[in-house]
């Protein structure tokens, strides 16, 4: 059973819908600047979305208002009202933020006195991502919140994909959302691995990643389903691969050899080769031991000549929601047939055999890989075909 | 997809043999020396050299998930050649919160700027999952789930499917949920305690009391059967239709999830009902309790007697334990009062 890219919806600092995103990677627009959201101190610059629509600020959840934004974007793109309650639809979504119990003034207030206001709460408990987007849209199948830090994105997307096979549904909304928040950019702070500059992805020069904000969001559809919609499919989910590392909890393993697994099951899954794809979107954060092990498996797997890029230069790296971007990232580069310049790329790092394309680049293929490695050593990755 | 192997960590202790233990020893009254009645676990319970030198760092969460996965693991006496073949489930309702708020208390006293980069990391939700991958060496699919509805039927659903779909041979599905002083603090505030300490499964109430508990369950899901074997997943529905006659249906009355009338209904059918959570707690993922506790009776062929058998609506129960011929049991929960999830297990 095919699994088709029926609609795609986008928002982050690079655009609030997945047109203007894509504008932004072909002009090379790196919308960063200092934490405006809320106060902080710290230096680093972030991607933060600046012109949400009003419609979905709903106060106090915004994951949840970037999700809804881009799934009404991606459901319009499939043709698809944004109801679906006459439908078998199952909802899959990564985040990171938006499953957390981490509201500061709520959990200052009980430290000091021993109670607090439960709105925090209230708010918490209706923003259980898959569960809140299944609400609103209506949905009648499954829905699964996926909280994998970095590939959660792209694990929900390989789930919902297993839910279309099987049968359990005809349609899944399947991607990732996260808003910026004050907890996770001390946490990756105290880590030591965000940049005071703009990230530089695979560069020589890196030194680390830069946090972002956003949702991306796919709509697939079985394809007898969506051929039974009259529609033609032009793109199609093909394939997952997920492994773990099973090797440190924020170190990627160096022989990369977890996200080789799961890049070749991801091939395996699809039924092809190594030299059957064009290009690869590239986890590529910035931070020293991320680039270095995914270059080598890059090269490993598909050869020095693979042409490849990371988008964290034009969103930051959006956690939960990274997955789902650069999938719709990867599925609208292979549907137009270029790749944008990896932002941020400049110097070639000799400990990476490989480098990514430093301009705009046209492509001609079937098959493009998305990556995504995540704490814990979670590597996942997704392979979009054309028609 | 068959059950082959359980690892518990609960209030009583950990491992299949002590949660048999506690079926066939009835009801204790919980701990009172937080806020509310509830049933902890004890740090003692956590407590294993063995497999805590490897994880020194890690928290009470992760030590509940490490243990109860690493038990069921150990209990199915399998050795997985291909660990490229060996996948985690974790899911989980409210994940390792006490280290959040932890790392919190950095920010709060010592700035942003000086947090503690262990904590954070220990604070990631799939943290836990992580550590299990890791102590294990299991290196295939390895996810964490976030759920406040049906966060073990979920898993349980993922692990059929990687297990059909041949991305795994064998798949450790399981739930862990902490109960803090925090969390305490937001049950007290948003649920009916029940302060007698008891949970009362068979009240049917609209408005059913809870004494909140926490610890892990992990199951250890092989898709072809294997030498211990507790029994066969043979469906999960969340439209409440399932076919075939229990011959016990276990239920997730635990007051935590509001009106439970709908579980009255379903005893109106005259099928024989047991309920456990008296046993570990009241908990989103108290399900995969459930589950373990069908899953030994269908092993061992007993029907274990129900903790706190109040009925007074007079239903068909399991009140004594003793040796039954059961073929399948269905594990039922009912989340606002209309939307039902059933699990049928069958010998």
């Amino acid at each position: 059973m095919n699994i088709v890219i029926s609609g795609i919806g986008a928002v982050s600092a690079a655009g609030t819908n997945l047109a203007e995103n894509i504008d932004s990677l072909r002009y090379g627009k790196r919308n960063a600047g200092p934490v405006s959201i809320f106060p902080s101190r710290l230096p680093y610059p972030v991607f933060e979305v600046k012109s949400l629509p009003e419609k979905w600020n709903s106060t106090g959840m915004r994951t949840l208002s970037l999700a809804l934004a881009a799934v009404e974007e991606a459901l319009n793109d499939a043709g698809l009202p944004t109801q679906l309650s006459g439908f078998k639809t199952g909802v899959c979504l990564g985040t990171t933020v938006a499953s957390q119990l981490n509201d500061i003034d709520f959990y200052d207030s009980f430290r000091k006195s021993g109670s607090a206001d439960l709105k925090p709460i209230d708010r918490y408990l209706k923003g259980n991502l898959a569960e809140a987007v299944s609400h609103s849209v209506k949905a009648s199948g499954p829905a699964i919140t996926v909280v994998n830090a970095c590939s959660s994105g792209t694990d929900a997307i390989g789930i919902a994909v297993s839910f279309l096979k099987n049968g359990i549904c005809n349609i899944a909304i399947a991607g990732g959302a996260d808003e910026l928040n004050r907890v996770p950019l001390c946490g990756f702070g105290s880590l030591g691995i965000l940049s005071n500059s703009l990230c530089a992805p695979f560069d020589r020069n890196r030194t680390g990643l830069n946090l972002g904000e956003g949702a991306g969001i796919l709509v697939l559809e079985r394809e007898d389903f969506y051929i039974g919609r009259g529609k033609k499919p032009l793109l199609y989910l093909s394939g997952y691969g997920s492994a773990a590392d099973a090797y440190h909890l924020t170190a990627p393993r160096p022989d990369g050899k977890g996200l080789e697994s799961a890049v070749r099951s991801a091939l395996s899954d699809s039924g092809i080769s190594p030299e059957d794809v064009c290009f690869i979107n590239a986890h590529g954060t910035g931070t020293i031991d991320n680039d270095k092990a995914e270059g080598a498996v890059l090269s490993r797997v598909f050869g020095e000549n693979i042409r490849f890029f990371s988008t964290k230069g034009y969103t930051g790296h959006t956690l939960g929601a990274a997955g789902g971007l650069e999938a719709a990232y990867t599925a609208e580069a292979l549907k137009e047939g270029w790749i944008p310049a990896s932002a941020g790329f400049a110097c070639k790092d000799d400990e990476i055999p490989i480098s990514p394309v430093s301009e705009n680049t046209e492509i001609n293929g079937s098959f493009a890989v998305s990556t995504s490695l995540a704490f814990g050593g979670n590597n996942a990755a997704i392979v979009i075909g054309r028609a | 997809m068959f059950i082959s192997g359980i690892g518990i960590v609960f209030t009583r202790g950990r491992g299949i043999n002590s949660f048999e233990k506690a079926l066939k020893e009835g009801w204790r009254e919980p701990s009172r020396t937080g806020l509310l009645p509830a049933y902890r676990v004890n740090q003692e319970i956590l407590a294993d050299p063995s497999l805590t030198k490897k994880i020194r760092r890690a928290d009470k969460f992760t030590r509940m998930a490490l243990f109860s996965a690493y038990d069921a693991y150990m209990n199915s006496g399998i050795i997985v050649e291909n660990n490229e073949k060996l996948g985690i489930i974790l899911s989980t309702a409210f994940g390792p919160h006490s280290t959040t708020f932890s790392f919190i208390d950095d920010m709060l006293d010592y700035g942003d700027a000086n947090a503690s980069p262990t904590k954070f990391s220990n604070s990631v939700h799939n943290a836990a999952a992580s550590y299990v991958s890791s102590v294990l060496g299991a290196r295939g699919p390895t996810v964490t789930l976030a759920q406040f509805s049906f966060p073990f039927q979920k898993a349980l659903l993922l692990a059929g499917l990687w297990l059909n779909e041949g991305r795994c041979e064998h798949v450790l599905c399981g739930c862990v949920d902490e109960l803090n002083m925090v969390m305490e603090y937001v049950c007290k505030m948003k649920l009916k305690s029940a302060e007698d300490g008891i949970i009362k499964p068979f009240t049917f109430s609209a408005s059913p009391s809870s004494v909140p508990g926490e610890g892990g369950a992990f199951f250890m899901l092989s898709k072809d059967k294997c030498v211990n074997n507790y029994g066969k997943v043979a469906g999960i529905s969340f439209s409440g239709q399932m076919h075939g006659k229990p011959d016990i249906t276990v239920i997730d009355a635990d007051g935590m999830t509001g009106d439970e009338t709908g579980y009255g209904e379903m005893a109106n059918s005259g099928q024989t009902m047991a309920g456990y959570s008296p046993l570990f707690g009241s908990m989103l993922t108290g399900s995969a309790f459930s589950f373990a506790a069908a899953s030994l009776m269908l092993k061992n062929q007993i029907a274990y007697e129900c903790p706190v058998p109040d009925n007074s609506s007079g239903i068909k129960l399991c009140t004594a334990t003793s040796e039954a011929d059961i073929d399948q049991i269905n594990c039922v929960k009912i989340c606002s009062s209309e939307i039902i999830s059933t699990i049928k297990i069958q010998k």
